[in-house]
Order: C-alpha cells, then structure tokens, then sequence
C-alpha cells in the first residue's frame, strides 16, 4: 500500500469507534463488575458500601455455592462429550457421499440456530408427562408403566442435558465437517495401499488432522457451557425441581436479581470467570504435553 | 461373509445412521408444527398423530388476537435491524483500517478482540445492568440494542477482518494509481467484493440479537417494550399452558430464522472457518 504521510492515522481513526464501544459495553462492564464486588450494593437501590472481600468470604461459606459449582461441572462436561460423540460421527456421516447428503447438512444446523426459548418449549412439549409423545411412545412400547416425569428432580438433568445436547452439537458437526474437507484424499489412499482398515484410518489420518479443529472445538465449548444461563433457565421455569439444575451461572443470576445482592452476584461472576482462566490455562498445558508425546 | 453382502450390511447401517440422525434434528421441529396446525382437541388425542386431521390456523389467530404477540414481533424485528446497521457501521471501517494500514498496536487490537469471547453474557449482565440503570436505559430498546452491539462487535471484527483479509490490495492499488480517491477505490472497488462477508457478518448479528433471551429478560420490564423470546417465555410461565398456541409462536419465531439461514448457508463455513457465532 502506498505509503502517505498520516496513512497510519487514518486507519487508526476507523478502527477507533469500534474500539471505544467496546471499551464502553464489554471491557467497562468487566472492570466495574470485579470493582461492584467489593461492595454491599442493592441491585436497585442506589448507594454502595465498601466491604473488602466480605463477598467472596460469604461466597466461599455458601454450601447453595459449592452445589452449584458442581452441577454446573456435571453439566459442562457431560453435555461436552455427548456433544464431540454425536458431533464427530454427524461430521464424518456427512462427509460421505449418498443421495440428500446436503438436505441433511442444512438440517442439521437447525438446532443451534433456533432460539433458545424455542427448543425449550419444544422439548417441554415432547417430553411433557401428561400429554408427551416421548412418554406415549415409551407407554406403547411397553417400557414403562406410568409416565415419566421428565421435570422432575429425578430426571430434569437429564432432560437438560438432552435438550442441549440437541441445541449445540451442531456446532461440533460444522466445524469438523470443514476441517475433514480440507484432508486430501491421497493419504487415504495411501493408507488403504497400505493395508489400514476403516479404524486404522479414522485413528493415523484423520484424527491427527482433526487435533486443531478439537482443540478449539472444545475450548470454546466449555466456555460457552460453563457460563451458559438460558437453556437451564427457561428449563427451570415451572417445575419445582429448580434446585437440581441450579447450576453456577443459575445461581449467580438468583443472588442479583431474586436476592438483589449485585456486589455478591458479581463476586460469583468474577469467580466464574477465574474459574475459566484456571480451566484454560490447565487445558492448554495437557494440550502441549499431549503434542510432545 | 461375501465382499457383496459385507457391503450391502455397509450400506444398510449407513442408512440407518443417516435416517437416525436426520429424524433427532428434524422430528421435534415436525411435531411442533403439526401441534401448531391442530384443533385443540386433536391436540391431546390418543394415539396421536403426526399429520394433522384437520389444518387450522385457529392456534395462530388466537395468538394474535389474545397475546401482544404482534407488539413483541415490531419490537425484535426492530431492535434486531437496528443492532444489525449498529454492528456493520462500527465494524466494517475498523475491518478495513485493520486490514489496509499499519499503526501501532494493530496487532494488540485484533488480538484484544478475541480475548474478549471469554466474557460471556453471564458474567457481564450484572455491572450492565447496573450501569443501563445509571443512565436511565434499563427498560428502553436503545440500551438492548447497545448490549447486543457489544455482544456482537468481537466475532463482527474478527469475521469481517478475514473477508477483507482476502481481497487483494492490487485491486485497491490499480484503483488509486489510475487516479481514483481512496472513498472511491472503497465505494467501487472494495464494497462489492466485501458484500458476501458483510452478509453473513450482518446475519449471524441478526440471529444473535433475535435469539437473545438474558440481556431482554434483565433490561426490559415494561410489556410493550418485549421482544419475542421474553414474550413466548412469559406466555409460556403465564397459566395453564395452551400448546397450540405456544407452538404457534414457536413456529412464528423461528421463519425468518430459518429463511434469513438458508438463504446464505452457502457462505456459512466460512464464517465457521472463521471462528463466527456464539453460543
């Protein structure tokens, strides 16, 4: 590019806006929430009170806290593999040729697109224990003899982890889906010559080439289902088993507006957000040793 | 086992697998619509059926009639426009700059731009909210729209950074050596070839404002002021639940996503290539 005297200018003077709306909604909200939780502050009331880490002590004395650290867990880890499982086999299904191969690819998208208050009446009417085709077709097949209570303490997390499952394996499908299609041909050629069956293949070819994809697959998957709020929320509403799928960012969301306690609200937030640098930073280390070997 | 049967058990499980996967993504969409089409009675008939005996629209008029279903479609189709020209007007300049100068910290910016996927909605809607409250955009369409724009600014960058990435800077060149001014090279030169990024930027914008439930929840209270998600989910918590219209709304809601998507699914891997679309 021609070099101008106040080139550089110019170009910094149109990437200023963007760069000053974030630094207002994202950046800002970021600071003043970690600042927020050191103060006892009403979400509605005006006026703050400095009270050091009193938050993060009541945080930590908090057993309603600790439980929801772990089915949030529960939840993050096991909807991240059930999604890679089902992901991956979608991803290389739809690798192969056979008639309405696109049909499906453009389907399968489908879920992740749709809001989330809609997969969640969907499934709400699915698996409904009075009039829900799931529970008919188990009735009719003989499987049980009363209907399930899918939003009931004894299953709703199971139901919330089908729903999300669901909702967000997608994901997995088109990003494997593209990495498989820029692995060349040739090498499983070769490998076939060389005498590799199907398994042999999918191990030495395909999935050394799917390492990168997987490792941000999985990065970005686990943030978003760490912190993910809507799909258990609205999964929640109406059931009376909220308790057993009051996850971390469920509980967070409760303590500033139920309780209206924002300082301690943003206390969990902060705390969640470490919890993630943590988990990364453990990640990217398994990660690099797993390459070294 | 013959070579031939081998590969007919082959061809069998393939199909299988296919029709499996096919009726997990697809079924629960079907049912819904049938459910939206169905008289009330039908609705709760056994055995069921997936084919409606009798179509009727009768779910969908009673959601217009009964429900300020029509006020939260204007509100969403308005405040998701809205985000969408918000979006586009801060980041394709700050695409462009990115792409086409060189300044100092050019890097630390695009590299500041990704860091910022890790703050999920969750843990800023508590400082937002409390700020929209400041100054006095708790409950109004303006602070939903800048929350989404916030929302959307990082994978917008980022998306358009690579289209623009991609096109040449000889073009730009030839343009500005045969004596075209720089907004001119942009309006001719740059703008068309940038048009499929600007799309698919534009409409993963739309869909995530669409979609988004927490940040309309938390910021808007007045009813009028609702968009679809909140209406459908207060609708839903409102008393006993009438399933045909429920599942009207949610066959409403989910048309012009469906529309808008299939319309540049073809661009779509790219964006995923790119590392586009939260959630």
């Amino acid at each position: 590019m021609r070099a101008s005297p106040g080139a550089g200018r110019t170009g910094f003077l149109l990437v200023l806006p963007a760069l000053l709306v974030l630094c207002a909604l994202s950046a800002y909200p970021v600071l003043y929430g970690v600042w927020l939780s050191f103060f006892d502050k009403h979400s509605i009331f005006p006026g703050e009170r400095f009270i050091g880490f009193a938050n993060y002590l009541a945080v930590f004395a908090d057993e309603d806290f600790w439980r929801s650290v772990w089915l949030g867990t529960v939840y993050a880890v096991t909807t991240i593999v059930l999604q890679l499982a089902l992901g991956i086999g979608a991803a290389l299904l739809l690798h192969q040729a056979f008639p309405g191969r696109n049909v499906l690819r453009a389907m399968v998208i489908f879920p992740y697109v749709i809001p989330t208050v809609v997969a969640i009446i969907l499934w709400k009417w699915l698996l409904n224990s009075q009039f829900g085709l799931v529970n008919y077709a188990l009735q009719a097949a003989g499987l049980v003899g009363t209907p399930i209570s899918f939003m009931g303490r004894n299953w709703i997390m199971a139901s919330l982890i089908l729903v999300s499952v669901w909702q967000f394996f997608p994901f997995v499908v088109l990003a494997v889906l593209a990495r498989l299609q820029t692995i060349p041909p040739e090498l499983y050629e070769a490998a076939t010559v060389d005498g590799a069956g199907a398994i042999r293949r999918f191990r030495y070819v395909t999935l050394p080439h799917l390492a990168s994809v997987l490792f941000v697959v999985v990065l970005l998957r686990s943030i978003w289902m760490f912190t993910k709020f809507d799909t258990p929320w609205l999964m929640i509403q109406g059931g009376g088993a909220e308790t057993y799928i009051r996850t971390l960012p469920i509980y967070t969301y409760l303590r500033t507006f139920a309780y209206y306690e924002a300082g301690r609200g943003a206390a969990m937030a902060v705390l969640m957000f470490l919890m993630l640098v943590a988990g990364a930073a453990v990640y990217f280390r398994l990660w690099r040793r797993e390459e070294h070997l | 086992m013959t070579r031939s049967g081998l590969l007919a058990a082959r061809r069998a499980a393939f199909v299988l697998a296919a029709s499996a996967l096919a009726f997990f993504v697809a079924f629960p969409f079907a049912w819904m619509i049938a459910t939206a089409l169905k008289p009330s009675q039908e609705i709760f008939a056994t055995p069921p059926t997936l084919v409606p005996g009798t179509v009727t629209l009768a779910n969908v008029e009673r959601l217009f009639a009964e429900t300020r279903f029509a006020t939260y479609l204007v509100n969403s189709v308005l405040v998701a426009s809205a985000t969408v020209c918000l979006t586009l007007a801060l980041a394709a300049p700050a695409a462009y700059g990115l792409t086409r100068f060189r300044f100092r910290g050019r890097e630390t910016i695009a590299g500041g731009v990704l860091f910022t996927y890790m703050f999920a909605p969750i843990m800023i809607i508590i400082p937002f909210y409390v700020m929209m409250r400041a100054l006095g955009l708790a409950n109004t369409h303006l602070g939903l729209v800048l929350a989404y724009t916030g929302l959307c600014l990082p994978f917008a960058l980022w998306l358009l950074r690579t289209f623009f990435q991609s096109i040449p800077l000889e073009l730009e060149e030839a343009a500005l050596t045969d004596g075209a001014t720089r907004p001119q090279a942009v309006r001719y030169v740059i703008l068309p070839l940038a048009r499929p990024g600007l799309v698919v930027t534009g409409t993963f914008t739309f869909i995530l404002a669409w979609n988004d439930y927490i940040f309309a929840r938390i910021l808007l209270a007045a009813d009028e002021l609702k968009t679809l998600p909140i209406g459908i989910a207060d609708l839903y918590n409102a008393s006993v639940v009438d399933w045909g219209m429920i599942m009207a709304s949610g066959m409403l809601v989910l048309a012009p996503v469906l529309a808008v998507f299939l319309v540049i699914e073809k661009y779509l891997v790219a964006g995923w290539g790119a590392g586009g679309v939260k959630g």
